[in-house]
């Protein structure tokens, strides 16, 4: 460390969004020079947890590992266990969980457009498509039972079989959604005051994104063709047709328009699916005891891959059950975006990645010309991002 | 019948590659490949899959406790050119309990540098080479050597040790 460099504490409350993590950040004057990272603030051992539950339980428990991609964890589970299991899914049943795998991607998308738009001062934005999201989420409770948390999977296939009304119900909220998801797609690389704070913000260039493991939209927008739906096909996903978005920005307004893409195509899969959905029953029974043996899951998770590990053992509750959720993968990446770049773009640049701290987990700024440290929380950096950048 | 060929053709190549150093292959089913090799020739079966198969992603790495060994496992994935989908190598490397210790694989593969750290916090796993081992998710004053997901760490046990370092009987 240098002398002239400076380390500012940022977190563990709030680096970006309501959740902890802490980053230690190293800055030369407003430069960022380097960022140390810590986790596990909200550390629940969760896959301990799974040791001491049979594998129903475990179907309920780990869902709860994040409230937005409850449906991506869970189908990621199901899929394990079914496979260890050697039991195929009816084919409805795999067309209702991609209905609702996208219903998620759309209502965790419109929700980080909107956290975006906060982000850098705009909270119109925030709330147009938080009132969007509504839609989606009422969608959801009308197919599930729940807004969130939507208990969609069994071991087997789904808890819930979609009527018609459901389905024409799906269908009109997929056209009322597209016109939204239209009117952003046009307006926001227009709109300057996104413009003006993304482009260029925090680069993550396409070698250092494969370096690193990034995973899904933070890769896909350093221009990487990479996504589970292609790449390892589940559920419907081989033989619905879609497009891998990528984009060649690699800064935070790629990331915002992959994103947008994406609920284009998130919308073209579901509407496919409703219109192509198999008859047929939407559950099989299976037995409680699963085979000794071992797989690995793999499911594209709103954030990105989310991969799973379960090793069983011939009885109802698992050896070991590993979870690794996309935003892990992705904080490798979040260090690199952020050195060299300015403390205030340290918000929206760190909101690019969707980073989701409970499923995986502060910000220390260290001045390196006299070695003081201090701590910050978001709302602070937030408050000093608009400040210096209405200079 | 489900094709495997690509699948086979790893599993050949290692054998090849590998000789003794590799300790098992299997191909678990489509796109899911398991080896287990020696820890000495952990760097090169990575390195060997980068640039033969394209594997230049690591998923994570997994830890799990195999009795008197830490099984770890490289999930390495990824295609060569012209594939339409991409194959998921699980990499096994077994270290003993008593002092668990393997290369780290991030000068090959930067990305794996955090799944290294969580195992090391978790398993108790030294990634020799590895130039910042110190806690990731655990909090600070966690007390030596109590490893969470190790079999033997019982609830019980962690509440008792965490009692001794913070002096009280939590």
């Amino acid at each position: 460390m240098s002398e002239t460099t400076f380390t500012v504490p940022v977190g563990p409350q709030h680096p970006a969004l309501k959740e902890p993590e802490n980053l230690m950040i190293s800055v030369d004057g407003e430069r960022v020079v380097d960022v140390k990272i810590r986790l596990g603030y909200v550390h629940r051992g969760g896959e301990k947890a799974f040791e001491a539950r049979n594998y129903t339980q475990g179907l309920y428990l780990v869902e709860r590992i994040c409230g937005i991609c409850a449906m991506a964890h869970q189908l990621c589970y199901a899929n394990n266990i079914e496979a260890l299991l050697g039991v195929t899914v009816p084919r409805r049943a795999d067309y209702i969980r991609t209905i609702i795998a996208e219903l998620e991607r759309i209502h965790s998308h419109l929700l980080w457009v909107g956290v975006a738009g906060h982000e850098i001062g705009w909270d119109t934005l925030f709330m147009y498509t938080w009132r969007d999201r509504e839609v989606v989420l009422d969608l959801m409770e009308l197919a599930t039972g729940n807004r969130v948390t939507h208990a969609t999977n069994a071991i087997g296939g789904v808890r819930r079989d979609l009527t018609p009304e459901m389905i024409s119900q799906i269908s009109k909220g997929m056209r009322h959604l597209e016109e939204r998801v239209k009117y952003y797609a046009s307006m926001i690389p227009k709109e300057r005051t996104i413009m003006k704070r993304a482009v260029g913000v925090g680069i993550l260039k396409p070698q250092d994104a494969v370096a690193l493991c990034a995973v899904g939209p933070t890769l896909r927008a350093s221009g990487i063709k990479r996504d589970v739906r292609r790449d390892d096909p589940y559920s419907a996903y081989d033989e619905i047709p879609f497009e891998v978005v990528t984009h060649d920005g690699c800064d935070v307004a790629a990331r915002v328009m992959v994103r947008v893409g994406e609920l284009f195509e998130s919308i073209k899969i579901a509407n496919y699916a409703l219109e192509h959905l198999p008859s047929g029953p939407v559950r099989v029974r299976v037995p409680i005891n699963v085979p000794a043996g071992e797989n690995v899951s793999l499911v594209e998770a709103p954030r990105g891959e989310d991969i799973h590990y379960c090793k069983s053992n011939g009885t109802d509750k698992p050896e070991r059950y590993k979870v690794r959720a996309p935003t892990l993968a992705n904080w490798a990446s979040v260090a690199t975006m952020l050195k060299g770049g300015y403390v205030a773009d340290i918000p929206i640049a760190l909101a690019a990645i969707d980073p989701c701290m409970s499923c995986t987990d502060r910000m220390t700024f260290t001045d390196v010309s006299s070695n003081k440290m201090w701590h910050w929380t978001i709302e602070d950096l937030r408050r000093h991002s608009a400040k210096w950048h209405g200079k | 019948m489900v094709e495997t060929k690509r699948e086979e053709e790893i599993a050949e190549s290692l054998k090849t590659k590998l000789e003794n150093n590799l300790l098992d292959v299997r191909v678990q089913r489509r796109r899911r490949v398991f080896a287990t090799v020696t820890p000495a020739s952990l760097r090169e079966a990575v390195g060997f899959v980068k640039d033969r198969f394209g594997m230049r992603h690591v998923s994570t790495v997994t830890g799990v406790d195999a009795g008197k060994e830490i099984a770890v496992y490289y999930h390495l994935m990824g295609k060569s050119e012209g594939d339409a989908s991409e194959i998921t190598l699980s990499l096994r490397a077994n270290t003993p309990k008593t002092e668990p210790k393997l290369p780290t694989i991030t000068h090959l593969i930067p990305g794996a540098s955090f799944y290294e750290r969580e195992v090391h916090d978790m398993f108790g796993v030294v990634f020799e080479g590895y130039p910042d081992l110190s806690p990731l998710v655990l909090p600070e004053g966690w007390p030596a050597n109590v490893y969470p997901l190790r079999k033997e760490c019982t609830v019980d046990y962690i509440k008792s040790e965490i009692g001794k370092t913070q002096g009280d009987s939590r």
